[in-house]
């Protein structure tokens, strides 16, 4: 408890720099049922090196993912099943994209890039909840990853490197 | 939020050792704030013990007597039968350990938050401790002047009885003095009084004790030497040697040097160390006599004593030099500890006396065996010598009852500190070694919550201390592939409470964090 407290603080005394170095996601909510443009935010590399692969991990529920290529970036997902079967449209999905990578590529630390997918959020989500995408961000040998989840009652800005995600809002 | 408090509190860690069998970890952790009143404690050692006293102090300072205890190994178990208030507690124990010696000390934990400390001292009973020496130190005389000189008039006197009394007293002085010396081991062990030297319970706990087996062997030993006195000639010489055997036995049952490791090795060395003591020492005093009162008799005698003793001398100091060389380790320890200290002053009085006895083998003997009159006197008066120097090497050795040898020291520096991390996603035993603050190296367990195999990763360590200002030190650590996760060459500045944690990275996208206090010692 004392722990978390001081690295609020610690956080709290080194103001929102420390946030807005995190990798983020652009819209921060959406509906569930809805389609969703997932932008990751890169601001910067692994402690000073640039960026040569991000890797984002598709949580359960998020359905039908399409990722958008990027020029000098080999574009690569990973399939798996889903933990349920799913309907979208009148399909039944059972398996689909469970990865998503951009690796081979070269971000600078001084330069900022975004990579993007769309997916369908399953109805069945549950709403007013957050829903984290983990991602790992790789420069050459040194990783950076953004795949901490905060423990039901834990404050978000006591992690260190917070999994992006957003809040689900109720069905529209 | 409070249980996983309560689970990060479930510590254990080591403490000082106070003496003999050194307390390698207690649960609750000295020092441990508890969120609840705890089921059961424990206490671990570096070999197995067994209780005597076992008492908890509450925070009003009464006294709670834990009896339901178990033993695991090297681990006292011990059951709580109360729900504890809030407040500190000291959980207060007295052990015997397999050199025979008790062993006290006590652990403080609070429930809630801590209290102000309740006393409870070890007071130092110095009646008590000069009873045990005396009886010690009579113990030995019987042995060695009463039992050896038993051998050396059976197997070396030849026909001359001279010294009989001198040995059947020492025989009867050790016949008295092993009984007194069990009652004060027995006092000892439970911390009582001298006054309550008639109670049964003290008499039952000393014979618990492998104090017990010494002081029965020697009642054997010493029982025999006075048959081979005042027995039948014609088994004179057997039970003589069964009482000089005896002597061996008696002193390799217990003590320091005879619990040390590798048991193969110092029980036989204790054995044949306390034998060849009794040999010389024991043939001593019959010929010192034999050549005052009976010098054309004695000739025999000192021949065949001058004859044999060389290789006695040989095995004895051979002995004596590996025992000590595994009790104290290092040279430094000679001087930095009571142990050491006193085998440096048992060393110099052997010097005196090595010198005394080569003189009297090669420059008198000779002469004295010729007849030369003067030349037995000045002998007789060199055995007396002797024999003075003799009882104060004697006294010296019944000291370090009191000192735990820089073998025991050593255990308890290089004990590890070790915490227990449980929660729901995982599980870790982390230990540092040695548990004080320098240069240490921290060894990690990793399991599953539900204590399944967990193949991390990456595990780094984390060490914060954030009452002193210093901030998360991060270590990556190392697989050296026996299962453990390993951090070397890892430097802990300062001594005192910290928060180790540890983040395991389970799959590429999953981490988990967990924490928990550790106490670094200062020493």
């Amino acid at each position: 408890m004392k722990i978390y407290l001081l690295v609020a603080g610690a956080l709290f005394a080194f103001g929102t720099n420390a946030a807005l170095a995190h990798v983020t996601l652009e819209t921060q909510e959406a509906a569930v049922g809805s389609t969703y443009k997932a932008i990751f935010r890169v601001p910067h590399g692994c402690e000073g090196k640039a960026t040569t692969a991000v890797r984002v991990q598709i949580p359960e529920g998020v359905i039908s993912v399409k990722p958008m290529p990027k020029p000098g970036w080999t574009l690569q997902t990973k399939k798996g099943k889903y933990e349920k079967s799913y309907q979208l449209y009148g399909e039944t999905l059972t398996t689909g994209v469970k990865e998503v990578d951009w690796s081979g590529g070269n971000l600078p630390d001084e330069f900022y890039d975004e990579f993007v997918f769309r997916a369908s959020l399953a109805a069945d989500l549950p709403a007013s909840q957050m829903l984290y995408f983990p991602v790992v961000q790789e420069c050459g040998d040194a990783a950076t990853r953004w795949i901490e989840i905060p423990a039901a009652g834990q404050d978000e800005d006591a992690l260190e490197n917070p999994a992006p995600g957003i809040k689900l809002l109720p069905k529209k | 939020m409070l249980a996983v408090l309560a689970l990060m509190a479930l510590l254990v860690l080591p403490c000082r050792a106070f003496a003999h069998a050194a307390l390698v970890a207690t649960d609750p952790a000295d020092g441990a704030v508890l969120g609840q009143s705890p089921e059961r404690f424990s206490l671990t050692f570096n070999e197995p013990v067994s209780p005597l006293v076992l008492a908890l102090v509450r925070p009003d300072g009464t006294q709670l007597s834990l009896t339901s205890f178990r033993l695991k190994d090297q681990t006292v178990e011990i059951d709580n039968p109360e729900a504890l208030k809030s407040g500190t507690h000291v959980l207060s124990w007295r052990v015997i350990s397999q050199d025979g010696h008790p062993v006290g000390g006590s652990a403080l934990f609070s429930v809630g938050a801590p209290s102000a400390a309740p006393e409870a001292g070890e007071a130092v009973d110095l009646s008590l401790r000069t009873a045990i020496w005396a009886g010690k130190l009579l113990l030995y005389a019987g042995l060695f002047l009463g039992a050896g000189g038993a051998f050396a008039l059976a197997w070396l006197a030849g026909d001359c009885r001279c010294g009989r009394r001198f040995v059947a007293a020492a025989v009867l002085f050790g016949l008295a003095a092993a009984p007194l010396s069990l009652g004060f081991q027995g006092l000892d062990a439970l911390g009582a009084p001298l006054a309550r030297f008639a109670a049964p319970i003290v008499w039952k706990t000393a014979l618990a004790t492998s104090f017990g087996w010494t002081v029965l062997v020697a009642l054997v030993a010493l029982g025999l030497a006075l048959l081979s006195v005042a027995g039948p000639s014609a088994l004179r010489k057997p039970l003589a040697l069964a009482g000089l055997a005896g002597v061996g036995a008696a002193l390799a049952a217990s003590g320091h040097a005879s619990s040390a490791e590798p048991q193969w090795l110092t029980r036989p060395l204790v054995f044949l160390h306390g034998a060849a003591i009794a040999f010389w020492i024991g043939a001593l005093a019959p010929l010192g006599l034999a050549l005052r009162h009976r010098p054309a008799e004695a000739k025999t005698f000192l021949r065949r004593f001058s004859r044999t003793i060389l290789p006695v001398v040989g095995l004895l100091a051979a002995s004596g030099i590996v025992l000590a060389v595994i009790q104290v380790r290092e040279p430094a320890a000679l001087i930095d500890t009571a142990y050491g200290r006193l085998l440096l002053l048992k060393l110099a009085l052997l010097l005196f006396l090595f010198t005394l006895a080569s003189v009297n083998r090669w420059t008198l003997t000779a002469p004295a065996e010729a007849g030369d009159t003067e030349v037995q006197r000045r002998l007789v008066r060199s055995i007396g010598i002797e024999i003075l120097i003799v009882l104060a090497i004697f006294g010296v050795a019944a000291g370090w009852r009191f000192t735990p040898p820089p073998r025991a020291l050593a255990v308890a520096a290089a004990q590890p500190v070790s915490i227990h991390i449980h929660t729901l996603q995982a599980m870790a035993d982390l230990s540092i070694t040695p548990g004080h603050a320098g240069q240490v190296v921290a060894s990690m367990i990793i399991m599953t919550g539900d204590f399944g195999p967990l193949d991390a990763k990456q595990v780094t360590l984390v060490l914060s201390k954030p009452d002193a200002g210093i901030e998360p030190m991060k270590r990556p650590a190392t697989k050296p592939g026996d299962g453990t996760w390993r951090v070397d060459n890892l430097i802990i500045p300062i001594p005192g409470r910290w928060n180790a944690r540890l983040d395991i990275l389970v799959s590429d996208f999953e981490i988990v964090k967990i924490e928990a206090p550790i106490d670094i010692r200062s020493d």
